[in-house]
């Protein structure tokens, strides 16, 4: 491969405390370079502003409950649709779109890296089978272990490295990523069509609690020295006055690594609720807010919501039948035996609804009010709060305070009592978005090491270009200029190659899956543990032999290999 | 040799635990297979080479010749059909895809002649579902409407419900309740705790007759609601709430019947209903291996399980219009590439005819009837048996068909990308 | 009377390979009601035609308890399939349980799923 060059680039680098100069780019083999020789293709920048590819920390794009997402809703799928063109494969999809659609329209956003946030271990060859027609970013799964039956088994003798060896198997076994805990110790409630309120309740049979199997994950997670941290949906998702529940989990997490988070806390938004009911829901934005400032063990992502139509999809089954009860509009569920639950429903945000206004301005308290933006990543968790394609509002809303308080004019009667946004004059800069879009989530997942979320020498050059001079203008008036660049690069590099042009996609793609290997000692490896085989063949009903995901499934792969401490 | 854990490539239960004897490149016996399993692994009726049908009879041709053709037809058809696809691979499905997007084509899977109005269903209200584990371990009542498992899928009883054990459930045969309801005796019903007999038809209207009562709205209900009495109905409403775990599992009684997807539709919201008390699931008894996974393939590429008309460039999806058995009958299509499905013998008589007036190219290990009316057949290695690939379980668990034996044959997914490269190659469409 | 078709062991058993006498005849069954059969004055063994609309197929009949009077079942196949309407009132499923069909005796022979085929402009596959 030749090289390219990319020249005066308006370069924002966080991660190597680049906060605004002129520069070239040298790329060779796909990875950024001191030089690069004469010959090498050239892309003049303008000035204009250049950042590492953007990732997403928590979305959902692949896998079993998205697809079921895409299956039940032939309204979305008409919603979105575009012919095939060029190298472009038609797409569908409005909210969930088909896997081309996402990957198309990430790239065209300057996306180049992508985390699915909740992987069922049983059926993550699905993931990975979707992941390979998903060309144009790298894709890392978090794999569910919030209702792992050898997990709570662990958690309840409090053996913390038994509960390390069960994930160091399983995450090598289905090649994912991370440990995700969604509303840990519900998903096994859900079996029997029950859940767990808060962290301190009991599992039943298991006879653990939320907050034991977050302690005692987020320590086995170290004691693996796995990339990211444990990432947790707290419990009691979406239900007014959760926000104690939320900064109770907070609590569960010591500061164990000096890199990044002990703890990740995903779609906060969700999660930030004062009130009793329905009717007196408030935002509590501001405590748990000042919880993350005071915790620097801590890490955010926003949960932003959106107004509009969106496909809501989560590991968290009873929260979906309850919004089932609430909308009475299809509900779909998919529980997955000795593991996790999942459900799908569609829904409607709108702004004369006063819990989705409220919903609406908590997102934007968290990102305004969490002072390091290291803390607090900007995500919607596609598509609950909205599809991933309203990034580009959030930043600008996040960027304007006259933007946010014309939309403040729209919002339903009698939500400003209960928000505190209108008090908020904080106008993030360009570095905060940077940070909050790329440099933030290469930290917080871990990836920097392999050359991810910035772009120094050894990165990997991922490389998005906004047809956006910063000199020229001032985010907080031409707020509409800022949402119109970052929905469409002139420029999107990935591997080094120039895969988006204006949004028109340039090469057919090839995925590359990341995922994690932590060497365990003999003792440790479940694979030659005879009472974790037995019974997996004996309540499973697949068999142990059939369950590791095969190497073929990924196009390009990517081995995070840690030496566990056990 | 014996190959162990192998994966059944008959049924959407995907049993994984079958031990397959091979001997100098055949198989000499199979152990935990049912009936039709085994059949499969042992049945050898392959066609040697590819054939091509002329005025004088049944010709070999060389698979470079096959392919070429095969090309050409898809290239010049305005509206070809690619139709099957339920017995390959979840690889040798996407290239399918591709291909249609490709040609134009339409793209139908046997889906649309089997759980195709259970889609539609849950494109109105949804689905409530689990892995099939769940069940295994959790269920106390299981209920089997409108299918015969002990006939379509013999192992079910045995690995996921009736007869196996659980985690939670642990003298499973009797722990768990099993209702059957079906118009006729059969040998399910021979083995369930409560039988419900209706009359042909009735099922919309039973099924409404339970969402009544468990509504809390029984008064409503009549003596006998198409052939079952009031008392039945009250009975087993009653023991459908007092599960711990409820399973639903139902078949082609209720999606081949008169109000289609209007019956599924009725049953999900039975079961929605039931989780106002307790826990309860529903599972499609999904027919051949992989069906299902045909429905996630074609849906992550597209956007829909099944009949998806590419004329426009762009993903077009309309059951009843652009389903295989309408395109069929209307004689609307001037091609069709027929893969690992057999449409002359489970069609019916008038949408076969027009495959007789219309260029068909059949991509299948055996002789069948759509043989018949094939200008040209490939056959092809068996997917599960002598070609490896993904299957998708009747409740979406994905796992990896295996190889056992090496017979020679190219798979699908090989000559579907021969073809696709030669299509690629020649430009146009 | 009411046709409904379905899955059956034999059926499926040989289903990989259709050209076989096993599928033919398997699926060229009619189980019927024993008073439906005596209403008829036929015995299982005997031939009954069931036509719909325009077409027809010969079957032969068996008397089974597990069948409703006034309902014939006959497994999934191609003989069941020459009868039943390619109407899916836009659903795509064509009408493969609960169709309205004529029975009646006959002496004609069984077709095979050869004749079948040709009848509808196919060729066999004799190799």
């Amino acid at each position: 491969m030749t090289g390219l060059l990319i020249k005066n680039a308006y370069v924002i680098d966080p991660l190597n405390g680049i906060r605004g100069e002129v520069m070239d780019i040298a790329v060779r083999d796909g990875w950024i370079v001191e030089s690069v020789q004469d010959g090498a293709e050239v892309i003049d920048a303008k000035g204009c502003l250049t950042l590492p590819g953007g990732i997403d920390s928590h979305t959902h794009i692949c896998g079993t409950k998205v697809n079921f997402g895409r299956y039940m809703m032939p309204e979305d799928m008409r919603a979105g649709r575009t012919q095939r063109r060029g190298v472009m494969h038609s797409t569908s999809g409005y909210s969930v779109p088909t896997t081309y659609g996402n990957s198309y329209r990430y790239c065209a956003m300057g996306y180049t890296s992508v985390l699915e946030g909740a992987m069922a271990p049983l059926e993550a060859r699905h993931t990975h089978e979707e992941f390979a027609a998903t060309p144009l970013q790298d894709t890392m799964a978090n794999t569910l272990f919030d209702g792992n039956w050898p997990v709570m088994e662990a958690v309840r003798d409090h053996d913390v490295k038994r509960a390390a060896a069960i994930v160091a198997w399983t995450l090598a076994a289905v090649k994912g990523f991370a440990i995700k805990l969604t509303n840990p110790g519900g998903s096994e409630c859900w079996g029997w069509g029950k859940n767990v309120k808060c962290i301190r309740e009991t599992v039943p049979y298991f006879e653990v609690s939320p907050a034991e199997i977050i302690e005692i994950l987020v320590r086995a997670n170290e004691l693996l020295r796995l990339p990211h941290s444990v990432h947790l949906h707290c419990n009691n998702l979406g239900v007014p006055g959760n926000y104690q529940c939320t900064i109770g989990s907070m609590d569960l997490a010591p500061d164990l690594n000096p890199d990044r988070q002990s703890l990740y806390l995903t779609h906060v938004q969700f999660h930030a609720y004062g009130g009793t009911s329905w009717k007196d829901i408030c935002s509590k934005a501001e405590p748990v807010a000042c919880a993350v400032n005071q915790r620097p063990q801590i890490t955010i992502d926003m949960g932003q919501m959106m107004f509009g139509k969106t496909t809501t999809m989560t590991a968290d089954g009873p929260m979906e039948f309850n919004l089932y009860r609430l909308h009475h509009n299809k509900w779909s569920n998919h529980d997955v035996e000795l593991e996790t639950t999942a459900g799908i429903i569609p829904v409607y945000y709108s702004r004369t609804s006063v819990v989705n206004c409220v919903m609406w301005a908590i997102g934007l308290e968290l990102a305004l009010m969490v002072r390091n933006p290291w803390q607090c990543l900007l995500a919607t968790d596609n598509p609950n709060g909205g599809p991933f394609i309203k990034y580009p509002e959030i930043i600008a809303l996040l960027m304007s305070r006259r933007y946010r308080e014309e939309e403040l004019q729209n919002l339903a009667p009698g939500t400003m009592s209960r928000i505190t946004l209108p008090a908020l004059d904080r106008e993030l800069d360009w570095h905060d978005i940077a940070v909050m879009t790329r440099a933030g989530q290469a930290r917080a997942l871990g990836i920097r090491s392999i050359g991810k979320g910035h772009l120094g020498p050894g990165a990997e050059a991922d490389i998005a270009i906004y047809p956006l001079r910063v000199d020229e203008t001032d985010p907080s008036r031409q707020y509409r200029d800022v949402i119109r660049a970052f929905q469409k690069t002139s420029w999107t590099v990935k591997r080094g190659r120039p895969v988006a042009r204006d949004g028109e996609i340039l090469v057919p793609g090839t995925n590359k899956t990341i995922w994690v290997k932590p060497k365990v000692p003999e003792e440790y490896d479940m694979g030659k543990d005879p009472e974790f085989a037995r019974n997996f063949d004996r309540y499973y009903t697949v068999r142990m032999s059939n369950y590791p995901v095969q190497d073929l499934y990924l196009q390009r792969s990517l081995c995070m290999e840690s030496e566990a401490q056990l | 040799m014996i190959v162990r854990d192998v994966i059944c490539p008959f049924c959407a239960c995907l049993c994984d635990d079958l031990d397959v004897h091979v001997e100098e490149g055949r198989v000499t016996g199979v152990d935990n297979a049912c009936d039709l399993g085994s059949h499969k692994f042992m049945t050898d009726h392959r066609m040697e080479g590819p054939v091509r049908r002329t005025a004088s009879g049944w010709q070999d041709i060389p698979l470079e010749e096959a392919i070429r053709e095969t090309a050409e037809l898809l290239q010049a058809a305005e509206r070809p059909l690619l139709y099957g696809w339920s017995g390959t691979c979840g690889e040798a499905q996407s290239a399918g895809v591709h291909l249609a997007e490709r040609v134009g084509g339409i793209i139908d899977a046997t889906t649309s002649v089997c759980h195709g109005p259970s889609i539609l269903a849950i494109q109105e209200v949804g689905h409530p579902g689990c892995t099939l584990g769940q069940v295994k371990n959790r269920a106390d009542v299981v209920v089997y409407w409108g299918c015969n498992p002990q006939h379509a899928h013999p192992r079910h009883l045995s690995r996921y419900t009736t007869y196996t054990d659980g985690f939670f459930v642990k003298n499973a045969f009797k722990e768990r309740r099993l209702i059957l309801a079906d118009i006729r005796g059969t040998d399910s019903t021979n083995v369930a705790d409560e039988v419900v007999r209706l009359q042909p038809g009735g099922d919309y209207a039973v099924l409404g007759a339970l969402r009544a009562i468990v509504r809390g709205k029984g008064d409503v209900v009549p003596p006998e609601v198409a052939g079952v009495s009031r008392e039945q109905l009250f009975r087993i409403a009653d023991l459908c709430k007092k599960a711990r775990y409820g399973a639903f599992f139902f078949g082609m009684g209720l999606t081949q019947t008169a109000g289609k997807y209007k019956n599924i539709r009725n049953a999900i919201e039975l079961v929605d209903e039931l989780n106002r008390h307790t826990k309860w699931t529903l599972t499609p008894m999904r027919g051949h291996f992989n069906v299902y996974g045909f429905n996630e393939v074609c849906t992550w590429m597209t956007g829909y399980p099944y009949a998806v008309d590419f004329s426009r460039g762009m993903a077009f999806y309309n059951p009843g219009e652009t389903t295989a058995v309408d395109i069929l009958a209307r004689k609307e299509c001037d091609m069709c590439l027929v893969v690992a499905s057999d449409p002359a013998a489970h069609f019916p008589a008038e949408a076969v005819e027009h495959l007789a007036s219309i260029p068909v190219v059949q991509l299948d290990p055996f002789p069948n009837l759509t043989t018949a009316f094939a200008r040209i057949q490939i056959p092809v290695a068996v997917s599960g048996i002598d070609a490896e690939g993904t299957a998708y379980r009747m409740d979406g668990v994905p796992l990896r068909l295996r190889k056992v034996l090496d017979r020679g044959y190219p798979d699908d997914v090989t000559i579907l990308s021969e073809i696709a490269r030669r299509i690629g190659e020649g430009g146009g469409a | 009377m009411i046709l409904n078709t379905g899955r059956t062991i034999p059926q499926g058993n040989s289903v990989e390979f259709k050209p076989s006498p096993e599928y033919g005849a398997e699926t060229s069954r009619a189980f019927l009601a024993p008073l439906d059969l005596m209403d008829m004055g036929i015995e299982a063994g005997d031939r009954v035609r069931i036509r719909c609309g325009s077409r027809s197929a010969v079957l032969t009949a068996s008397a089974s308890d597990d069948v409703l009077p006034g309902s014939l079942f006959v497994p999934y196949g191609p003989h069941a399939n020459h009868v039943v309407p390619a109407a899916t009132h836009g659903t795509g499923m064509p009408d493969f349980k609960g169709i309205a069909v004529e029975v009646e005796p006959t002496s004609d022979p069984v077709r095979s799923v050869w004749d079948l085929m040709e009848d509808l402009g196919g060729k066999r596959y004799d190799r």
